[in-house]
Order: C-alpha cells, then structure tokens, then sequence
C-alpha cells in the first residue's frame, strides 16, 4: 500500500461522486412543484375574477336569458378543469419526494379529490353544452318555423 | 404564499356570494343562482387545497365539493325526455 500512502488513496473515503444528491433533488422538486401549483392556482383565480366580472357585466347590461348565466359558469368551469390539470401535474411530481406516510397519505386524498372534481367537472362541461346547444337550436328551428308560415 | 392563497380563497368566496347575488336578482330564481355560488365556492375549495393544506383542511375541501355534487344533483331539472 506504498503507492495508496503516496497518492493519498484511502479505502474509508467514500469515492463515489455525488451528481445529484437528494436535498437538492428535493429542493428543486419542492420548487418546480410550488410553481406549477402557483400557475394552477392563478388560473382558477383569474377564471373566478373573469366569472365575476361577466355576471357584473350581464347585470349591468340588462339580463337576459339564463343562457347567458349558462355560459359564463361553462367558461368557469373550464378554467377550474384547467387550473386543475396543472395542480395535479404538481401532485404528481411530487410523489418523486414524499418523505413520510403523513405526506403520502395528504397527497393522496389531495389527487384523489382533485381527480374526481376534474372528472365530474368534465362531465358537468359536457353536459352544460349540450344543453346550450340543445337550447340553440331550438330557437333556430323557432325563427325558422316563423319565417315560412305554411 | 400560503397568505396570497388564503387571500384569494377568501376573494373567490365574496365574489361568488355577489354574483349568486347578482344571478338571483336578474333571473329571479333560486337555482341557477346556487349553481353559480357552489361554482365559486368549489373554486375557493380548490385554492385552499393549494400549498401544504392540514388534513383538516383537505376534510373541508372535500366536504364542500360533496355537498356540491349532491346539491347539484339534486337540484338539475328532470331531461324531457
């Protein structure tokens, strides 16, 4: 071992390089995680800002037909499906850290609420058009009926 | 953060009572008038959920938005069919 006393080698010393040690896999984890649910929750906020601001603008304008109501809630509710796809992204980075069962277990129910209220805000989306358009084209067969009198 | 969330939940929240406000003055009925509030309030639900949220908020998130669904179902008019 002349040579290891000379380079100074030790077989105690731990070689192996750290690339990627997991603190800072956990902090940028924790970062892009806080970003990507910030994005999520701006959206919903903006989309509850923009809802807000049209049922003012419905009131002011005159109401009418509870269609317009129908529509702004549509675009509501595409706003929260969004904001919702973005905070799901960020549960599921997070399951690349999750330190305790606590943590798991929070994350967990936090997906599971966020997945079902996503689908049954799909669901409620669709159906909402439907409506609308249902609705639509029941005024165009009435126009149309009242313009060729037989 | 945790401050702006709490914020802008507690935003949402006023801004549907308004607009459920608004929505029953203009169209002069009751559901369409929850239907929004329930919408605004599932969206402060969601911004509560946003951060490190306690189990006991996580609960109220999830209370809200089950007692949306059902509200919700219970109050849709039946499809001509």
């Amino acid at each position: 071992m002349e040579w290891a006393d000379r380079y100074g080698y030790s077989p105690t010393v731990n070689t192996t390089a750290e690339v990627l040690p997991e603190s800072a896999l956990r902090e940028a984890v924790d970062l892009l995680v806080r970003l990507v649910e910030a994005a999520g929750a701006l959206i919903i906020f903006v989309g509850a800002v923009w809802a807000f601001g049209h049922f003012l603008l419905t009131m002011v304008r005159g109401a009418g037909p509870d269609r317009r109501f129908n529509r702004i809630r549509l675009t509501l509710g595409r706003f929260l499906a969004l904001g919702l796809e973005f905070q799901l992204a960020g549960d599921v980075l997070r399951t690349a850290v999750a330190p305790s069962f606590t943590e798991i277990g929070q994350l967990a129910a936090i997906a599971a609420i966020r997945t079902a209220l996503n689908f049954f805000l799909g669901r409620e989306i669709a159906a909402e058009r439907a409506e609308i358009e249902r609705e639509r084209r029941k005024e165009a067969d009435g126009s149309r009926a009242r313009a060729e009198p037989v | 953060m945790t401050t702006a969330l709490n914020l802008a939940a507690l935003a949402t929240t006023a801004f549907g009572l308004v607009s459920a406000a608004v929505v029953l003055a203009a169209a002069g009925r009751l559901v369409p008038a929850l239907a929004v509030l329930l919408d605004f309030l599932t969206a402060a639900g969601l911004l509560w959920l946003t951060g490190d949220p306690s189990w006991s908020t996580i609960a109220a998130a999830a209370a809200v938005i089950a007692v949306r669904k059902l509200v919700t179902a219970g109050l849709r008019p039946p499809r001509p069919g």
